[in-house]
């Protein structure tokens, strides 16, 4: 009993100082899913924008069209409550961006090069 | 989670025929000594189709996404302690007044 009130008088005093308190585990479990799925729909846009011939910066739009279909899928599969699930948005839509273009960018000219060049 | 791996599979299989066709209608376009200008519309759908897949994939098998909140339903820490066979309620501390318990909770 003395235990239980305990505690909640420590969340009512971090509560009074704004303390930020969240769940440092479960937030890094979350980024973890978010960049595997980042870099497998980036290696299967790679290979998309290779087999369709698309050259320069056709591609890059490419990419931006997956990257932001994949940032709706994430918001959708987080239910749409995604200050429940990540500290602000810019976890979801910008995380794992630039490492995904590099292994984009091998995959599409490694597509490319299998398909309109061999 | 299983199910999404299949499915990755599948799209990826997808791909690969896509890749094949594509190959396959370059040589015949060389045969013909015509231009490359866009793959035929089955390829496009094979691909349109893989991505779908592939999609469902990615959003599927690395793992549910975590609640950060400390006092979520999920993140609750609910145990006994574990002494509870030690525990005495028929004492003389019965009799005295509990005001203590009202001084906690306000």
């Amino acid at each position: 009993m003395t235990s239980n009130t305990g505690s909640e008088f420590e969340k009512k005093s971090s509560d009074d100082i704004l303390l930020p308190t969240m769940n440092a585990e479960n937030l890094q479990a979350n980024m973890r899913t978010i960049y595997y799925s980042r870099t497998f729909l980036s290696i299967i846009a790679g290979v998309i924008a290779g087999i369709l011939g698309f050259t320069n910066l056709t591609g890059f739009v490419f990419y931006f069209l997956v990257m932001a279909i994949t940032s709706l899928g994430l918001v959708a599969k987080a239910k749409f409550s995604v200050h429940a699930h990540f500290d602000s948005w810019n976890r979801v839509v910008l995380d794992g961006f630039l490492s995904g273009l590099m292994s984009f960018v091998l995959f599409w000219t490694f597509a490319y090069d299998l398909v309109h060049i061999f | 989670m299983n199910i999404g791996f299949v499915i990755g599979v599948f799209g990826i299989l997808i791909l690969a025929h896509a890749t094949y066709s594509t190959i396959q209608y370059r040589s015949y376009l060389k045969i013909l000594e015509e231009e490359f200008s866009s793959p035929p519309f089955n390829v496009v759908v094979e691909l349109i189709l893989g991505l779908v897949l592939c999609l469902w994939a990615a959003l599927a098998v690395p793992g549910k996404f975590l609640s950060i909140h400390p006092d979520s339903e999920e993140n609750r820490i609910v145990s006994l302690p574990a002494n509870l066979d030690f525990m005495i309620f028929n004492h003389r501390g019965r009799a005295l007044p509990t005001d203590v318990n009202m001084k906690l909770k306000c």
